[in-house]
């Protein structure tokens, strides 16, 4: 269990993070999102010691990580998977790991071997791509054996075979009932493998529940309707209740009528409809929704067509 | 919480005694120091240059006319490890500098939040080491440079009062520059800016040599190097410390760098 009590941290005048307070469980996968400079890294630097908070504080098992004796033995931590002395091997660093925390050098190859490192455990790392190193800070997370796992952005640099691998390795430990805290900037990725999110924007909490409930509680549900004569159509829309918003391009989108209705309507008043989509909020749309004010680094759209053109991924410039 | 199935197991989590604690960090500062090239290319020159360079100073002195200057026939030892004590400092520095370059320092200190202890470990491993390579270069440079001097006017034996405390002295000195070295590593942090801390520590105050008599001196005999000397030289210069004291100035400087070092170590954000 990690537990956050009103944790703030200013670095001069920045405020990177504000008042925040939550409680990691064990037992579950939970995420931990915001977009790039909301203050993740930062939490989980505090929460193992590394930065000191301007105030609050942040307990591991109910205690301060710096009073902990052989702390792998409690948490392991992933913060930076390049974070290596490059002409180390693998083994030799995670040996020197291991020998901090009083961890015999069988654990170490248990690790390799989890890790499927094993055949490289003796080649130095700057040779190891991305991919390999987040399987050795993987490694060097599990060597006490800890009921308490942090990853920082574990995804990075996997292929979609990696990917595969890690998201079940993180339920195996979940289900093992420890408490594993995975922190990500991208929500699809979250949301297949968290059961529970929290969210931060700017350093302060933006959501903590249930990833099911944040999907439920922030999708929107809509139609996108087009139609010649769109006029008309609105004002028998908005008689029957429901809300419309014309799009720029003529498109209509409209909410609390579902689509079957709106084309019976459209029918019975010989209204022609050229388009009818029913659109389901994505979870990422959901996420922008929560965050997008909170952003601090907005990219610009490069020029489009005026009709819709494909929305690029992690710009949220709405 | 009381639902965690899962955790240390109750033998591996009683609390170890601070000495196994300290055998462990001794350990893992050990296994670092010895898995990477550096510190054997640092080492190689620290050990190798000196002696080599004590047999051309020898061979210089040997050459020299009966009837010039005096000088001290345990010189060419000590002026031979005056290049030494970069390599050494480097060896040092690098000891933090590398951690923190790459970020690794997050994970030392994530294994022992406990930071004064990673740098004691850290000064303890390259600080023995290099006191024994210090060791083989001054005698090993001492006994080159004498089967050159033995021959003339400058040869000594080991066996001469003040002759064995000037050698093994000679090779605290180059422990003491790694001390200094691990310390500004811890302090600065960046392995450039380490090094050019240490060279400015190390060797930039010979620059009061300069200075106006008596200045030169008053300020003088407790710049490093000049200490250094006094502590190995078979005949003292008059106008600097006694030897007694020139070891004190000597120790004094890495350990006032280890203290800043501990203090700032634990203050700072990684």
């Amino acid at each position: 269990m990690i537990e956050l009590d009103r944790v703030s941290k200013r670095f001069g005048p920045v405020v990177a993070l504000d008042d925040l307070s939550f409680t990691v469980r064990p037992g579950h996968v939970t995420g931990f999102l915001g977009p790039n400079g909301a203050g993740k890294t930062t939490t989980m630097k505090i929460i193992i010691g590394l930065d000191a908070p301007t105030s609050g504080t942040a307990l591991v098992n109910g205690r301060r990580y710096d009073r902990l004796i052989r702390p792998l033995h409690q948490v392991g931590t992933l913060l930076d998977a390049t974070a290596l002395h490059g002409g180390r091997t693998a083994r030799l660093h995670l040996a020197s790991i291991a020998q901090s925390n009083g961890i015999g050098r069988h654990r170490v190859t248990e690790v390799l071997r989890l890790t499927g490192l094993e055949a490289v455990a003796d080649r130095r790392v700057k040779g190891y791509s991305l991919g390999m190193k987040q399987r050795l800070g993987l490694a060097a997370a599990l060597l006490g054996d800890p009921p308490i796992l942090m990853f920082d952005e574990p995804v990075n640099g996997l292929d979609t075979e990696g990917i595969g691998w890690i998201r079940q390795f993180f339920k195996a430990l979940a289900a093992q009932g420890r408490t594993v805290l995975v922190s990500s900037h991208l929500m699809s990725e979250m949301a297949l493998t968290a059961d529970h999110l929290i969210v931060i924007g700017r350093g302060q909490l933006l959501a903590d529940m249930p990833t099911a409930q944040l999907i439920a509680s922030n999708a929107r549900h809509d139609v996108l309707v087009r139609s010649p004569r769109a006029t008309e159509l609105v004002s028998l829309l908005t008689a029957r209740g429901a809300t419309v918003t014309p799009q720029p391009d003529g498109a209509l989108v409209v909410t609390g009528l579902d689509a079957a209705a709106i084309g019976d309507l459209a029918a019975a008043h010989g209204i022609a409809v050229h388009a009818l989509v029913p659109r389901q909020a994505s979870l990422e749309d959901a996420y922008l929704d929560l965050t997008g004010e909170s952003v601090d680094y907005h990219g610009t759209m490069p020029a489009m067509p005026a009709d819709q053109g494909p929305v690029t991924e992690g710009t949220p410039t709405r | 919480m009381s639902t965690v199935t899962t955790g240390p197991d109750p033998a591996r989590a009683a609390t170890p005694s601070v000495a196994v604690r300290a055998r462990d960090l001794l350990g893992c500062e050990w296994t670092k120091f010895r898995s990477v090239r550096s510190t054997y290319w640092t080492l190689a020159v620290a050990v190798v240059t000196p002696i080599g360079f004590s047999v051309l100073v020898a061979s210089a002195f040997a050459a020299s006319p009966p009837g010039a200057a005096p000088v001290d026939p345990l010189l060419p030892g000590l002026l031979s490890l005056e290049y030494a004590v970069i390599a050494v400092a480097v060896l040092g520095v690098l000891s933090f500098s590398s951690e923190f370059g790459t970020g690794l320092i997050r994970t030392t200190f994530a294994a022992a939040p406990r930071r004064r202890a990673v740098l004691a470990a850290k000064a303890a491993v390259t600080g023995t080491v290099t006191l024994i390579a210090g060791e083989v270069v001054a005698f090993s440079s001492f006994f080159a440079a004498q089967s050159i001097l033995a021959g003339h006017h400058l040869g000594v034996s080991l066996s001469r009062p003040g002759v064995p405390g000037a050698v093994l002295a000679a090779g605290v000195l180059l422990c003491v520059c790694a001390l200094i070295g691990v310390a500004l590593g811890a302090i600065i942090r960046h392995t450039a800016g380490g090094i050019a801390a240490a060279i400015g520590v190390i060797v930039l105050p010979a620059i009061v040599a300069l200075l106006p008599a008596p200045w030169n001196g008053r300020i003088g005999r407790f710049a490093l190097l000049d200490a250094a000397r006094q502590v190995t030289a078979l005949h003292p210069q008059p106008n600097l410390l006694a030897p007694a004291l020139s070891l004190l100035v000597l120790l004094a400087w890495p350990a006032a760098a280890l203290l800043a070092a501990s203090v700032l170590i634990t203050r700072r954000d990684v």
